[in-house]
């Protein structure tokens, strides 16, 4: 049990800021995924990587380095040119795209960005259990909300208490603190109780309080069984959620190991030099 | 200046202790029910193709897709009156439709209608659609949600576009005089009831026989149609039930 990126090669950057439109090739969601970088080479390098259930492994490296596209393969959004990618050892993109969309919704993912729809914070969490359910349960649930007589399933109340917004319910997602919808959205990705969650910089915009709040559902979640990954640049928010860490540079994931020994003592200079901050990148 | 009729109207209607109409009800009352039932039944016709249409062309990455596009916002500004002459050409007896012998009746009207609405109607929903940010695509499909789903997600918070859309082809047909003069002959049966006569071509009609008053209650009239059709419009895409949505 386990998810796992195996040698995975990538020539596109999401975190160029390439949206993913255009001539991108796209995964079975339609959504933005691949390309190819402006001179083609690969972002993502033969990159091993692995999560066990339970445990959380945190990807660091400087900005535009390829977490957020080594996240993406990991999220199933793109099929690596090279490599695999494999969900308690089944290689997803070996597997027929019903196969893999159950997969894949064994995975949560967590943007940089909340990314909140315009409906109430209960709608907000509850999309992942609707697209779940048959289409008839959704039109029956379509029809009771038009009359408002629809209650929120209790997993939308519990993940919610996980990120201590049980009282925001009905409150309207656009009415929200940054803050506040980032916790929403992490809210959203635990809701459908998935295996795997896939955290992209949650914390990079907010304050002090709501990341302990993110940093304490993370904890929450590994104490659940759920394996987390974290691509972050924040060093401390790495120790401090972290069992594993992996130090992404431009040729690849450069160390990995214990967090604590990669911070203590790391075996390569090049992570020596970013953890000190010397690393011109 | 204002027509002496005009004013005759509001002498009137202070002289007297009731409003005298200046119309007949029955007759208006054809006019109006013409009107939407036309304007409806091809703006309503033209949302089911269009729509789906315009998310096909949207989601979809082909070759020529910028032509396809570029056709559809040209016919946008297709000339009413060349909609109205083709589609007479194409019902008349000479015309390969022409067996049907739909011309001069609301079927006609209705196709006429239909072909003006659906260029705004596709034009608008897929510049709504094509707007959506990634983030709403990503969310949904990181969620767990099938293409189906984004796609659905993507309509939802496209939705206050596509009711523009809607709205949009609702007033070019509604407020269209050529082409439904051309196919529909603005014909009136006997006892003063309306066959193929709407509010536009009645107006039309009556101000050239210089009955302004009856051309201005015509006017507020289809006014008022309009706002109301608007308002029903704004307040479906306003409901908080929607569940796909903008993004903050």
């Amino acid at each position: 049990m386990s998810l796992d990126a195996r040698g995975v090669t990538h020539a596109y950057d999401d975190e160029d800021g390439g949206g993913g439109t255009g001539d991108a090739r796209r995964s079975d969601g339609g959504t933005s995924v691949a390309g190819s970088g402006t001179d083609g080479s690969p972002v993502v390098r033969d990159v091993s990587l692995s999560v066990d259930p339970g445990e959380v492994v945190a990807v660091i490296g400087p900005s535009g380095v390829g977490k957020t596209t080594l996240l993406r393969l990991l999220g199933l959004f793109a099929r690596p040119d090279e490599g695999a990618i494999a969900v308690d050892g089944t290689e997803a993109w070996a597997a027929g795209e019903r196969d893999r969309l159950a997969l894949r919704r064994d995975i949560g993912v967590v943007f940089q960005e909340a990314s909140l729809f315009d409906a109430t914070v209960a709608r907000n969490v509850e999309y992942g259990l609707r697209v779940r359910r048959s289409w008839r349960e959704r039109l029956r649930d379509e029809l009771r909300g038009l009359v408002g007589d629809h209650e929120p399933p209790d997993a939308v109340r519990d993940a919610l208490e996980v990120v201590g917004l049980a009282d925001y319910v009905d409150h309207d997602a656009g009415s929200l603190s940054g803050g506040e919808a980032q916790r929403v959205a992490f809210a959203r990705a635990l809701a459908y109780d998935p295996n795997y969650l896939l955290l992209d910089e949650p914390t990079s915009d907010l304050d002090p309080r709501n990341t302990a709040v993110i940093e304490d559902a993370v904890a929450d979640a590994s104490d659940r069984g759920i394996g987390t990954v974290v691509a972050t640049h924040d060093m401390n928010q790495a120790r401090r959620v972290a069992d594993r860490a992996a130090v992404l540079l431009g040729d690849g994931v450069v160390e990995a190991g214990p967090t604590e020994r990669v911070f203590e003592d790391p075996r390569d200079d090049r992570t020596r030099q970013f953890i000190a901050g010397e690393l011109v990148y | 200046m204002l027509p002496t009729g005009v004013l005759g109207v509001f002498a009137d209607a202070a002289a007297v202790p009731f409003v005298a109409f200046p119309f007949e009800p029955r007759y208006v009352l054809s006019i109006v029910f013409v009107s939407l039932y036309v304007s409806v039944t091809a703006v309503v016709l033209s949302t089911l193709a269009s729509v789906p249409l315009a998310i096909a062309v949207g989601f979809a990455d082909f070759r020529g897709k910028r032509l396809v596009t570029s056709i559809i916002n040209t016919g946008m500004g297709f000339p009413s009156v060349v909609v109205g002459l083709l589609v007479l050409v194409t019902l008349s007896n000479s015309g390969p439709l022409g067996h049907l012998e739909l011309v001069f009746t609301k079927k006609a009207m209705i196709i006429s209608q239909f072909v003006l609405a659906t260029p705004p109607i596709t034009g608008i929903t897929l510049a709504a659609v094509t707007g959506v940010r990634e983030d709403v695509r990503d969310a949904a499909f990181a969620l767990g949600g099938t293409r189906t789903d984004v796609a659905l997600t993507v309509v939802k918070q496209a939705r206050y576009g596509i009711a523009t859309a809607v709205l949009a082809g609702f007033g070019r047909a509604i407020s269209e005089v050529g082409s439904v003069l051309i196919v529909g002959g603005n014909i009136a049966g006997a006892g003063g009831v309306s066959k193929t006569r709407t509010l536009t071509t009645a107006i039309r009609l009556e101000a050239r026989q210089g009955r302004y008053e009856l051309a201005l209650v015509l006017g507020a009239v289809l006014v008022a149609v309009v706002l109301a059709v608007n308002a029903v419009v704004v307040r479906l895409g306003d409901s908080k039930t929607w569940t796909g949505g903008g993004l903050r």
